[in-house]
């Protein structure tokens, strides 16, 4: 057996051993991240095997379900970052390039995690070292290396030799073969060179024009800035003198630094300061087209990804932050994983389009229950006070199973490892259980959630980070936290029956949609107890029909409503329109001038859903 | 001889952490555990960032590795058990603890990443908010001891330990110290979800585990002196000394570990403003109030004319 992400080496008794070791120390890295395979039922936690938050300190990649088009970079940038041995264990992923084949496939469920495990076990024991191991690159973070004229910029060849236009031979410099950095969950921006004797080969953009733009744009023209040489001399076109370049000669990206790490390395030049020797050390030079801060320093910036696999971020959130010091910038944040789309003129069958729009990771069941509710509505389908209970509570249920694996990531993000544990644990248990079970599992989430709201350091840690304004387009728990009434259960005369009266907490701070988010499991399990009995939505026969409805579900992160017209049966147009959408807008106010870690948690309390986005 | 024995409990007691911190983060109590999970470190590859400030990454976790071993040099284990009974030993404690701050910095600035850099910068504010309060309780503790040699100390508290003679000074010198051992919930330079590893995020493979090796001595030196600057040292009936010991250091090692688990991080700008305005308040108080009961009770005798 051979695994494809083998180290290169040959084998020996020693490496037999550390091989073994290996098979029974698997630290794992899952994608799309570990709240994904919470809702899809997996237990991660078991005995060695530990899940870690980055790749580097990964052996194993786990993949839980396809891989979203939008994230297939970032997955191959993932694996890319993990040392070797490394090792790839699919759940029911299918199709992974651009990743390398799967060492082990198994099917998505807790049994194909056991068997996979173990199969896994033995490939790597058996397969870690190879005497010829195949090497990846990703190729988002390869460095191709292209040769150009320092007179003529436009002349880009992949080969060396000389330029048609000057005769001047052409001088290398490195591009990324992707175009544009920022993929990667960890550090994008230190590369991987020293691959167990392999040429440093792959790495990525960030650092590729730092210095050579400065470097080979040592002399220009004051006239003509296109102009540039190595070596000082007279211009071409005008017969000037060349000047030395000022370091905004030939940088396309000032502004802000973008590169991680060191300001300074690339050698910028600039005009000489009286009294300040040139080159040395000068603060002067090197700060002097570095952005200044709110505060009036002058530093380089940093462009650094917090997504779309950051620890405690919600899974497929392209998250960009622009960091002075560790105060953030501006942000840069969208979903790597998109909506569904809704059929536009093509005709869909009723019961296709409502498993087409429960593929929304995040709430299946809430979803499902808007398309059935929207189509029964275009049909004239009216239900008993049963069927309409047992559908309640099973959308009361997805909220709590939500909420808990909020707070599971909350735990995560914030290092109380207590509660992430606990709260993943309970999340567990209740996906799936019955209306009983939800009743035994009261008293645990009920002590649960007091331990969360009393935790020492709590309220210090999240009061006033991420302050919603009133002023501004919110829904759901973000809305309710902050004293708002956007509540789509208020209308329903389902939960009226069943005693739903709104929860509401102001403050409209982090500290707030925690207690809110609490409150709610709290009062979803008293729904639950009430209505006794649970049913996961199911279409009824809708028939040979024709006719346009609406629906409105109060999802775990807010109201969603959609309206859909039907064809004789078929559904042929729809609208969805979802919370997370308008709450991504938020990030940007959340997040500027606040300390690194206050931005993340500001973020990471609005409960985004990249599943229910647009782009 | 000495020598050998306090590496060799040193390395089992680094041992046993590991097996502590592994319960202590994910949960498994597992004795084997953290020997394979060492061993497979040591196969991993250890990859060097391009770009990287190659000395820097290098020294930084050595470094590390030998401010903890320094500072376990002056740590008493049971009586003529310790490396070097300076005169000044506590002192000595001090400064080379201060290489932690050095070693962190360079490692986050070495591997040439926004979450390491980060992480070390990060330190470095950590340093200022827990400093004070490391140096403030040992002057008081040094003051009952009329001694800074560390032996001195442990048995300067023969009739009643430091942690009820001062218990100020011992809360906030355990807190201090937590901050230095970058733990849970002080443990800014390597948040998980805020920094995916911090200064730890670019090492993989060997270099990795001497990262850890040191912040395991660093965490073992620190619970060494907590017991003997406030739990009596090697103090205490029926079992040897060495015996209690070692018992006193892997509990106050474990509690360190362990109690980060059950809060959130604290954010870096509330953890300055309470080192400096409650905790530097707080210590000086201590040393005050060490100061009246060591001049009414103490046997350096100010009375003149009697």
């Amino acid at each position: 057996m051979m695994l494809a992400g083998a180290r290169q080496g040959a084998i020996s008794g020693i490496r037999r051993v550390i091989a073994t070791a290996m098979s029974r120390d698997l630290s794992a890295f899952v994608l799309p991240g570990p709240a994904v395979a919470r809702s899809r039922g997996l237990d991660l936690a078991g005995p060695h095997l530990r899940v870690v938050g980055t790749p580097r300190h990964a052996g194993v990649l786990i993949i839980v379900g396809p891989i979203p088009e939008g994230l297939r970079d970032a997955a191959a940038v993932v694996f890319a970052q993990m040392p070797r041995p490394r090792a790839i264990l699919a759940l029911g992923a299918g199709d992974i390039a651009p990743l390398p084949a799967a060492d082990v496939s198994a099917p998505l469920t807790q049994e194909g995690l056991q068997s996979g495990l173990a199969e896994l076990r033995r490939v790597v024991a058996a397969g870690a070292f190879q005497p010829d191991a195949a090497d990846f690159t990703a190729a988002a973070l390869e460095v191709r290396i292209e040769y150009t004229c320092p007179m003529h910029p436009e002349i880009i060849r992949d080969e060396p030799g000389d330029c048609p236009k000057c005769g001047m031979t052409l001088v290398p410099r490195e591009t990324s073969a992707a175009g544009h950095r920022g993929h990667g969950q960890a550090q994008t921006m230190s590369e991987m060179a020293d691959h167990s004797g392999h040429e440093p080969k792959s790495g990525d953009s960030c650092h590729t024009d730092h210095g050579d733009t400065a470097k080979d744009a040592a002399y220009t023209c004051p006239m003509h800035p296109e102009v540039v040489s190595d070596e000082p001399g007279k211009c071409p076109k005008c017969g000037m003198t060349l000047v030395k370049a000022g370091s905004e000669g030939g940088h396309g990206h000032k502004g802000h630094g973008g590169h991680g790490g060191h300001s300074g390395h690339g050698g910028h030049s600039s005009e000489p300061v009286d009294g300040i020797e040139p080159h040395f050390m000068s603060m002067v030079e090197l700060t002097k087209d570095q952005p200044r801060s709110s505060d009036g320093l002058q530093m380089e910036w940093i462009e650094a990804p917090f997504g779309p696999f950051f620890p405690g971020l919600p899974a497929g959130l392209h998250l960009s932050l622009t960091l002075d010091g560790d105060t953030v910038a501006g942000s840069d944040a969208r979903s790597l994983v998109g909506m569904a789309d809704l059929p536009g003129g093509t005709a869909m069958a009723p019961g296709q389009f409502v498993d087409h729009l429960a593929a929304m990771q995040s709430s299946p069941i809430a979803y499902r229950a808007l398309a059935c509710a929207a189509i029964e509505d275009a049909a004239g389908i009216a239900f008993g006070a049963d069927d309409r209970r047992a559908r309640a509570a099973a959308i009361e249920r997805e909220r709590i199973a939500s909420h808990l694996s909020w707070l599971a990531e909350f735990g995560v993000q914030t290092g109380f490892l207590w509660l992430a544990g606990r709260a993943g644990a309970l999340q567990l248990a209740v996906q799936g259980a019955g209306a009983a079970e939800i009743a035994a599992l009261a008293g645990p989430i009920g002590r649960l959630i007091r331990r969360v709201q009393a935790a020492p350091l709590m309220r210090m840690r999240l009061r006033g980070i991420g302050r919603v304004g009133k002023d501004r387009v919110a829904w759901g728990p973000v809305d309710r936290a902050r004293g708002g009434g956007s509540d789509a259960r208020s209308d329903d005369a389902t939960l009226k029956e069943l005693g739903f009266g709104i929860r509401v907490r102001n403050g409209g701070d982090a500290l707030a949609r925690m207690m809110l988010r609490c409150d709610e499991i709290d009062q979803s399990i008293g729904l639950i107890a009430t209505a006794g009995t649970l049913a996961a939505p199911m279409l009824a026969d809708v028939g040979v029909v024709s006719g346009e409805g609406a629906a409105s579900i109060e999802t775990p992160r807010g109201a969603a409503r959609l309206t859909v017209t039907l064809t004789d049966g078929k559904v042929t147009g729809a609208e969805l329109k979802t919370p997370s959408t308008a709450h991504l807008a938020l990030i940007d106010d959340l997040t500027r001038q606040r300390e690194l870690g206050d931005a993340l948690v500001a973020i990471g309390s609005l409960d985004l859903s990249p599943w229910e986005m647009r782009g | 001889m000495t020598v050998a024995i306090v590496l060799l409990s040193l390395a089992l007691g680094a041992y046993l952490l590991a097996v502590i911190e592994r319960w202590a983060v994910h949960g498994h109590l597992s004795l084997t555990g953290p020997a394979w999970a060492a061993l497979a470190l040591l196969g991993r590859e250890s990859v060097l960032a391009r770009k990287s400030d190659r000395l820097f990454f290098e020294i930084g976790p050595v470094l590390l590795l030998v401010a903890g071993l320094l500072a376990v040099a002056v740590i008493p284990l049971a009586p003529g058990l310790i490396i070097t009974d300076l005169a000044t030993g506590a002192l000595f404690l001090n400064a080379a603890l201060a290489y932690v701050l050095v070693a962190l910095i360079m490692a986050g600035w070495g591997p040439n990443g926004a979450y390491a850099m980060i992480a070390g910068w990060r330190f470095l504010g950590q340093f200022i908010a827990y400093a004070m309060l490391i140096v403030m309780p040992i002057t008081a503790v040094a003051m009952r001891a009329e001694s800074l040699s560390t032996v001195q100390i442990v048995t300067s508290q023969a009739q009643l330990w430091n942690v009820i003679y001062q218990p100020i000074g011992f809360v906030l010198f355990v807190v201090a110290a937590m901050g230095l051992a970058w733990l849970p919930p002080l443990d800014l330079p390597d948040a998980t979800g805020e920094l995916a590893g911090g200064v730890e995020a670019e090492y993989t493979g060997a270099r990795l585990a001497v990262l850890r090796l040191g912040r395991m001595t660093i965490i073992l030196a620190l619970a060494g002196a907590t017991v003997t600057f406030y739990l009596g040292g090697w103090l205490g009936p029926w079992l040897p000394p060495w015996a209690w010991s070692a018992i006193k250091i892997m509990f106050v090692a474990a509690a360190m570990l362990g109690v980060g688990r059950y809060m959130p991080r604290i954010r870096e700008a509330r953890y300055l403003a309470l080192s400096w305005k409650l905790g530097i308040s707080l210590a000086l108080a201590n040393i005050f109030i060490v100061g009246v009961i060591a001049l009414g009770s103490g046997p350096i005798d100010f009375r003149l004319g009697t």
